[in-house]
């Protein structure tokens, strides 16, 4: 089990040389204001039988898990996803049909054990979908994707506890533990480097600390490396490049901690705090509610790639099987229907796109759509917010006693898209972050910058919640129960079909009569 | 006003350039609003008419439920010409305005009407602004008029060849025309003699009801009398009817079967047997449904097949009502008397009871309007013509009212709401229905 820990503070936190001291066997740290990441990589025997016979079957899995708490992140960890869990898998190539279906359950299977019971997760097949099906790019991803919105990693906490960790290992209860108060968590695990690699991010200290206090000691049996960083990081002469600077440690290994000053190209890119977009839907929205994005207009400069660097701002959306956007009314070229959104283009969309189904008929989770968004033009002097709007439309719920159902809708992730010099190779960045659904949708060699989402209103979620109108349905002697309904139309439809009928039977019987005595004209007014 | 319709140049004239208006008026609309004039059904078939032209099969679009005919007709859409890309709607427009000549013509022969008073109810469809409207914005609503009337005409006509030619093509555009198979077959009566003066003359006029089998029950119940009612019945007409729309009926289904195979089946016909109809609807079964779908869909299947449907309730049985009068009850009591009526009362009949029902279905009926109007006793009788009226505006307004509480407000209307909206609704329409079949059954026999 390697582990390596990096805090990074930025410029203005506060740091002195006793904060953090190095012995032995263990590194102690205090107060230390920070953001902080957390990888541990696992090797197959370190896992519990269940776990890697899953992995088995995978030719690649990754899992990104973010907050629906609204967190701030810090240069080299800038990359988002939207609140919730998502999922991004591709089964062993060639594996046998019967023996591969096996695995797509088993991989659920697995999923709830770890994650959550309740996971909308049936199998593969049933429940993932598929990567892009409009997309005009190249694109990279997982054969598989699975999203659902998972407010709390409590289960994941659990079952290492009681999985992973040794009976009395009480640092690694205590470091399981951690992830309660994580903003995201990343599980990678590849068939070709056969290593299950787990990170989490902290942006801050857990809260009521006044910052990170602990003590870091070197792996018990002494094989596994336990690397430290102390880092910040700062802007490289290269605006494709990323430079840090600081402390670095492998514990029990080392004496002292070593300065170190490294730059490295990277994908992801901060911008400053006051890029931020709030993400609202028109209270009264109907069956069609709107998403409106909106960004302060100061914050909207592209951002400082090269003078040459063609940069695009996109959103990506996770959309819940109960909410789905028209693919055809948004990738529509039309101008006038774009301008009026402050769109450009669909990208990308995948998943759930019916029209039409009823949300009990969707079986997988949703969909996801990459839109690119207009930003103002540098002759627009508004001083106003810069409002994106993303028309969508509800599906038909199950009935409710209420008459409505929530939809709980993860904000997007919004971003700018540049393109980066010829040659940049940002898989040698040592925080590089792939896999996250949108990003492999752009070429290899884009660098993206993420604005900040910033929720307005109290709570400080990332999601919102949508009552969905749906069948008022009162069991148990109300008055609208599904047996009044049922009887109710049967009734009036008997009713209705009897009174025509008996029109009917009233000219049969007429014309019977006037074979007999010939025409009556006035028999119609008898009949009325 | 009697004077502007003795010039039919005018009527016509005018039915064309409203038409001609609006297409530019919408070609406007839709160059300067986001919110667009242009039907998105209309975008549905011209996306499909664009994956023709490309070779690929018009199911590729999503919710394209037509037969492939419709996207080969708008292939011009596809042509990169200025104004082509409405030529679909302009397509539609014409069929209107034949549609109404069709009507005029038929008027005429059925109610031995004069040529303005003929043109005068046509103009109810020709100048109607709902029916411009609705083909100037594309939907296909207007080929059906047209191929509907001109069904009618055809066999007023006597042309039965024609006749079952456009019954059979009628049938593979939209199915619900099969329903006028019936009622023309029992029509088209060997004893009646082949010629247009056969046709209806005016209500006021007394006229012996010709010698009927039917009506004489008691003298046929022998055997030899059931044989020879049979053989009375097979007549080379109706044969010759029956195999011809049957024969274009199988031949284009079987064309289009061979070019696109099961998306064909699938989303032509199919598509109806398996539909949920879950959705918000006129019809007074639409609230049935979504409980009925929502309580059967427990599984996890994609696809709502027949075997997931409705859970084996009343709304399985909904076919019975319907066909029962639309197919077998209104022909045979009212067929003989009065053709286009009957085909109005069925078509009234199969709409109302349909188990979904959009605005798009009320122009179905409304072309067969004009051959009703003249003798109906809502005419004759103004109070109860303003009642069925207000009725069913009030019914339609209440419905809508709360689809816009529902569709725009979030406001859940499905119940009571909707649900009683709709049962009034179709409350209205069943009295009219009652209605009308009284008129027509107190016409005259012919």
């Amino acid at each position: 089990m390697r582990q390596r820990t990096t805090f990074i503070q930025k410029s203005t936190a506060p740091f002195s040389p006793s904060q953090a001291t190095l012995t032995q066997d263990a590194l102690t740290i205090q107060n230390l204001d920070a953001a902080r990441e957390e990888r541990v990589t696992f090797s197959f025997d370190e896992l519990p039988s269940e776990v890697w016979q899953v992995l088995r079957a995978c030719h690649q899995i990754h899992i990104r898990w973010a907050s629906s708490r609204a967190y701030e992140t810090v240069s080299p960890f800038s990359s988002r996803v939207s609140p919730g869990i998502h999922v991004f898998f591709s089964p062993v190539e060639g594996a046998a049909v019967g023996e591969g279906e096996g695995a797509t359950e088993s991989v659920c299977v697995l999923l709830k054990k770890v994650f959550d019971d309740g996971l909308g997760c049936e199998s593969v097949e049933k429940s993932f979908i598929t990567p892009p099906i409009l997309s005009t790019r190249f694109a990279s991803t997982a054969a598989y994707q699975f999203y659902e919105l998972l407010p709390s990693l409590e289960n994941l906490v659990t079952y290492i506890q009681q999985k992973i960790c040794g009976r009395d290992d009480e640092e690694c209860f205590r470091r399981a533990e951690l992830i309660r108060s994580a903003d995201s968590i990343d599980i990678n695990y590849d068939s070709i480097s056969h290593a299950l690699t787990m990170s989490g991010f902290w942006s801050s200290a857990p809260e009521g600390q006044k910052g990170w206090s602990e003590i870091i000691r070197k792996h018990e049996g002494g094989t596994d490396q336990v690397e430290v960083g102390l880092l910040g990081a700062d802007k490289a002469s290269e605006p494709e490049e990323i430079k840090m600077g600081g402390l670095l440690a492998a514990i029990g290994k080392e004496k002292e901690l070593k300065p170190a000053l490294f730059s490295f190209p990277a994908r992801h890119h901060l911008l400053p705090d006051d890029a931020r977009y709030s993400v609202t839907f028109s209270p009264s929205t109907g069956l069609h509610p709107t998403m409106t994005i909106s960004m302060a207009r100061s914050s909207l400069e592209q951002p400082q790639a090269r003078p040459d660097a063609a940069c695009a701002l996109h959103a990506y959306l996770t959309l819940p099987s109960s909410v789905f956007g028209d693919k055809y009314q948004l990738s529509t070229t039309d101008p006038l229907f774009l301008n009026s959104h402050n769109l450009v283009a669909l990208r990308a969309v995948a998943g759930e796109t019916d029209l039409e189904a009823p949300d009990w008929f969707v079986s997988r989770w949703g969909s996801n759509w990459l839109l690119e968004l207009d930003s103002p033009s540098e002759s627009d002097q508004s001083s106003e917010d810069w409002n994106v709007t993303i028309p969508l439309h509800l599906r038909y719920l199950r009935p409710s006693e209420s008459g409505y159902r929530a939809a709980s809708i993860p904000w997007p992730v919004v971003f700018w898209a540049c393109t980066a010099e010829d040659g940049t190779k940002m898989s040698m960045n040592p925080f590089d972050r792939v896999n996250l659904g949108w990003e492999g949708l752009f070429g290899p060699r884009t660098m993206f910058y993420q604005l900040h989402p910033s929720p307005g209103h109290g709570d400080g979620v990332l999601v919102e919640e949508l009552d969905v109108p749906v069948l008022t349905l009162k069991e148990g002697g109300s008055v609208f129960g599904s047996q009044v309904i049922e009887l109710g139309t049967v009734a009036v439809i008997v009713l209705g079909f009897l009174w025509v009928l008996w029109k009917l039977g009233l000219v049969a019987r007429s014309s019977g009569i006037r074979s007999q005595q010939g025409q009556r004209t006035d028999k119609r007014d008898k009949a009325e | 006003m009697a004077s502007l319709f003795r010039t039919p140049s005018l009527i016509y004239g005018a039915a064309i350039a409203f038409r001609v208006i609006l297409l530019f008026y919408g070609a406007w609309q839709d160059a300067h609003s986001p919110v667009k004039y242009t039907d998105i059904d209309y975008m549905v078939f011209t996306d499909a008419s664009r994956y023709v032209s490309r070779g690929d099969s018009p199911y590729a679009r999503d919710t394209y439920r037509y037969t492939p005919l419709l996207a080969w007709m708008l292939l011009p859409t596809t042509w990169s010409l200025p104004g082509f890309f409405s030529f679909g709607k302009a397509l539609f427009a014409a069929s209107d305005v034949v549609a109404g000549w069709l009507l005029s013509k038929s008027l005429i022969l059925t109610h031995g009407m004069s040529p303005e008073r003929a043109l005068k109810y046509a103009s109810f469809w020709l100048l109607n602004p709902m029916v411009a409207n609705i083909s100037t914005r594309g939907s296909s609503e207007g080929l059906l008029g047209v191929l509907v009337i001109a069904l009618l005409w055809a066999v007023l006509t006597r042309r039965i060849y024609l006749a079952g030619i456009l019954l059979g093509f009628g049938v593979h555009f939209k199915i619900y025309p099969f329903i006028y198979g019936v009622s023309i077959i029992w029509w088209l009566d060997g004893s009646a003699s082949a010629s247009a003066s056969d046709t209806k003359k005016p209500a006021s006029e007394t006229r012996e009801p010709q010698p009927k089998s039917k009506l004489n029950p008691q003298s046929n119940l022998t055997p030899v009398g059931v044989a020879s009612q049979i053989f009375n019945f097979v007549t080379p007409c109706r044969i010759r009817l029956t195999l011809v729309s049957l024969l274009t009926f199988v031949t284009l289904n079987a064309v289009m079967y061979l070019r696109y195979g099961m998306p064909f089946l699938q989303h032509t016909y199919l598509h109806h047997l398996t539909r949920i109809d879950h959705r918000h609807n006129f019809s007074p079964y639409s609230t049935l449904l979504y409980l009925s779908a929502a309580g059967s869909g427990s599984g996890s299947s994609i696809n709502a097949s027949p075997g997931q449907g409705p859970s084996g309730g009343f709304e399985s049985l909904a076919f019975i009502p319907q066909l029962l009068l639309s197919v077998i009850l209104i022909p045979l009591i009212l067929g003989k008397r009065d053709l286009p009526g009957t085909m109005l009362a069925q078509t009234f009949a199969f709409v109302t009871f349909n188990k979904v029902c959009t605005s798009q279905y009320f122009l179905w009926y409304l072309i067969f309007l004009p051959f009703y109007l003249p003798t109906s006793s809502l005419l004759q009788n103004p109070r109860l013509g303003i009642s069925v009226a207000a009725a069913w505006v009030v019914g339609q307004a209440l419905w809508l009212q709360q689809g816009f509480n529902l569709e725009f407000l979030g406001i859940s209307s499905f119940a009571p709401g909707l649900f009683l909206a709709s049962l009034g609704f179709f409350a209205v329409n069943c009295w009219v229905l009652g209605i009308i079949v009284g008129d027509i059954g107190g016409s005259l026999v012919l």
